[in-house]
């Protein structure tokens, strides 16, 4: 029997994988972080409200549409404010302030939209709704079980394909490295990028169009998302669309089987493997300098050596260990949002450039010097 | 009712002025430290709402406390409810704001005790993201700021020991003492507090403005290399300015307690906390103390004459238009940077030499300050004067510069 936050990881990822694989392509393009990525999520979500509220069609049948609107937001987006300003040669951070504006400006539309669907058609949870029951089942298993991370593997393989195998992928691709030079071999890199941001908005409108057949949603949840959005995408190395879906595999995974864990206990050998870890990665930052560096270092030890010896001993100081292995109780789930965080940071600290960075082959064969 | 009619009577103009003080002294306050930090420093703080959440949660819940035990062990009588801070929270709080009235030095006691929480703990959230963040660059800072802002309103919401959760708390009144004297006089009080604090935050950002120091973040801001090769490390002031922001932001936390009397934790969106001042330091013009006044009092012109202009439209529209307010500024942002980016007063280079230094140098010259460009409407006068300043200001310079071997 499979525990059921299996499945829910399995969704989770998936979902944030597509969010993150979104992210990415908008950074790549115009190299500024996308605050208002999460509202095209939104719009993903609140297509699929209002078609399943209104007419009755199923979030499946809806992503279609998800996947048109949500693009045509991010390429209005681009065309319509980040390419003016980026001609005009605006800085980095009034870029980004603009992308926060328009968060600003989708939390106005998106009131005045809920508004109308409550006036309009009667639906009191306009603003804050449920999971809907409309998902199929297949051998016992929820639809989206399968098809949030059948439709993830096909796009990922569709998008190598167009980037590997394709004129316009290595058109993409050259745009992407080296505009100028990319404009100098005659590619309009301007498509490349309106494509981009196309597939970006699609992503996202697909994502959370999709969502709300596994979780609850409402106006804010795409804003909320973030934190796991930028986690996956930084985790993934920013600049790397490969990345992007690694790192929002790995990020939503994490946030529910950690989060799940909190609650219930890693059980003892987990709680050995964390305290190995930990001993682990302060005997490495011992090695480095600096003061800060050196305490980091003796706190990682210190609590290794702790967690393994209380342990040991049977708990005789009732503190931290007993809840590593038996769980911090129900409440703990809502602390899960602050894994993605926590990996965020340390990737930040630890590995900058992301999971692409990792140099995959040397970890399987020593390298000669 | 016809319109003139209205606006002169339909309004309650001494409440609404008292509440566009409140508003506006807060606000300036605010978007003062974040020019502080992304005007002056060039630090993107998208995260805004952390420290002033930070501050505002910490100096509630904390003074709450303090009082709550101090009440009952210096006067039994009147604060004889024990139990839980967060259960019994609204009879704790009405009880020790019933002895706050009677007993002002109390009061003052817990307004110092509130105030340097919350500058403690704006600075050590400040502290606790510079680590990571002031390496990073701007794009990655941006997002770790914001990302950490968005975690701790989930943090606040998920432990309640703190604020209470997403119910919220009562906090002790400060101002209470004052609505004894009639309606309206609590929040008079509060405006006089908070315009109080703005004040001396505009008098601390000018002075830095004006400072070496002012000149120095600039200098890492624009050129963090150069700065280097000068000996600066940019690393260490990016975080210094950072932590410093962040207590002031955290005071202002505080202000928002004592004024609203509660904290809770839904209130601390990134919209209203980390857009509206980054909003009011873009329109005003970033990196100048007085654009950042002249965007807040926009801003605040625009926001209050939109809510009160709320009811009179409400019957026309079909959705609540609140929302509007979010569009309409919004666009506005977009159209400044598009429009006019440096915002309404744009940076100036900061004077070189202290006021008093240069008005001693226009005296011994035998000039008024303030005649900078003399032109020949006088016979010429100002421009033999303006010749002797030059004579001194050489003097001057040769006599105070290094020693020559």
């Amino acid at each position: 029997m499979v525990p059921p936050f299996v499945y829910s990881s399995i969704v989770y990822a998936s979902l944030f994988a597509f969010m993150a694989l979104g992210l990415t392509l908008t950074y790549i393009t115009t190299k500024v972080p996308n605050f208002a990525y999460g509202s095209f999520v939104t719009v993903g979500l609140y297509t699929a409200y209002t078609l399943i509220k209104v007419y009755k069609i199923n979030p499946y049948e809806a992503s279609p549409l998800a996947f048109v609107l949500g693009s045509a937001v991010a390429v209005a987006m681009y065309l319509g404010i980040l390419r003016p300003l980026a001609r005009r040669g605006s800085s980095l951070v009034s870029l980004m302030i603009a992308t926060f504006g328009v968060d600003v400006g989708f939390i106005g539309i998106l009131g005045i939209y809920t508004d109308y669907l409550q006036n309009k058609f009667g639906l009191p949870d306009a603003k804050q709704f449920f999971q809907f029951q409309a998902d199929f089942s297949i051998f016992g298993l929820r639809g989206m079980v399968l098809v949030a991370p059948l439709a993830l593997a096909i796009t990922t393989l569709v998008l190598y394909l167009l980037l590997t195998r394709t004129k316009f992928g290595v058109a993409m691709r050259a745009s992407v490295e080296n505009p100028p030079l990319a404009k100098i071999l005659g590619i309009n890199v301007e498509r490349v990028y309106v494509t981009s941001w196309f597939l970006a908005g699609g992503f996202a409108g697909f994502s959370g169009c999709l969502y709300t057949l596994w979780l609850p949603g409402g106006t804010s949840t795409g804003s909320n998302l973030i934190v796991e959005i930028f986690a996956s995408s930084i985790l993934g190395g920013l600049t790397s669309i490969f990345g992007a879906v690694l790192g929002g595999l790995a990020i939503g995974g994490s946030e529910v089987g950690l989060g799940t864990d909190l609650t219930t206990g890693f059980g003892l050998p987990g709680a050995m493997v964390i305290a190995g870890l930990s001993v682990l990665a302060g005997l490495y930052v011992w090695r480095r300098k600096g003061t800060t560096k050196k305490l980091l270092s003796l706190f990682l030890l210190g609590f290794g050596v702790y967690i393994i010896l209380d342990a040991a001993l049977g708990y005789p100081l009732d503190f931290l260990a007993p809840s590593l292995v038996n769980g911090f109780g129900a409440e703990a789930i809502e602390y899960q949002k602050g894994i993605p965080l926590l990996i965020m940071v340390v990737t930040l600290l630890v590995l900058p450039k992301g999971l692409v960075s990792l140099g995959w082959g040397r970890l399987i064969r020593r390298r000669k010097a | 009712m016809s319109l003139p009619h209205l606006i002169l009577f339909g309004i309650d103009w001494i409440s609404f002025g008292i509440n566009f003080a409140n508003f506006y002294a807060l606000y300036f306050a605010i978007s003062l430290t974040l020019n502080l930090e992304a005007g002056f420093t060039g630090i993107p703080n998208f995260g805004k709402v952390l420290f002033i959440a930070g501050g505002a949660a910490f100096a509630g819940s904390v003074s709450g406390r303090v009082a709550a035990y101090f009440c009952a062990l210096n006067a039994p009588t009147i604060c004889t409810k024990g139990g839980d801070f967060i259960t019994f929270n609204a009879d704790i709080i009405s009880q020790v704001n019933g002895y706050m009235t009677t007993n002002p030095i109390f009061t003052i006691e817990i307004v110092v005790l509130a105030l340097a929480t919350a500058a403690s703990v704006g600075a050590f959230l400040g502290f606790l993201v510079s680590y990571p963040a002031i390496r990073l660059r701007e794009d990655y800072l941006g997002m770790l700021l914001l990302a950490s802002a968005q975690f701790f309103q989930i943090f606040l919401r998920a432990y309640g020991p703190i604020v209470g959760g997403t119910q919220g708390i009562f906090a002790p009144d400060p101002f209470l003492y004052f609505s004894g004297l009639g309606i309206g006089y609590r929040d008079l009080a509060a405006a006089v507090a908070v315009s109080g604090f703005a004040v001396l935050v505009y008098l601390y950002a000018e002075r830095i403005a004006r400072s070496p120091l002012g000149r120095m973040l600039k200098a890492v801001r624009d050129n963090e290399d150069a700065s280097r090769a000068l000996g600066k490390n940019d690393v260490a002031i990016r975080r210094k300015v950072l932590i410093v922001a962040s207590a002031i932001a955290g005071l202002a936390g505080a202000f928002v307690t004592f004024y609203s009397g509660s904290v809770g934790a839904d209130t601390w969106d990134r919209f209203a906390w980390t857009f509206w001042p980054w909003l009011i330091i873009i329109i005003g013009g970033m990196g100048n103390n007085l654009g950042v006044a002249l965007g807040a009092l926009f801003f605040t012109l625009v926001t209050r004459g939109l809510q009160q202009a709320q009811p009179f439209f409400q019957p026309y529209l079909p959705f609540d238009p609140n929302w509007l307010t979010y569009l309409v500024f919004a666009t506005l942002l977009i159209l400044v940077l598009m429009t006019r980016p440096e915002g309404i007063l744009r940076e100036k280079p900061a004077p070189t030499l202290p006021q008093k230094t240069l008005r001693s140098i226009f005296a011994s010259a035998g000039l008024e300050p303030g005649v900078a460009f003399p032109s020949d409407k006088d016979g010429g006068r100002a421009k033999r004067a303006l010749s002797r300043l030059r004579t001194v200001l050489r003097r001057k310079t040769t006599s105070s510069g290094p020693p020559s071997n």
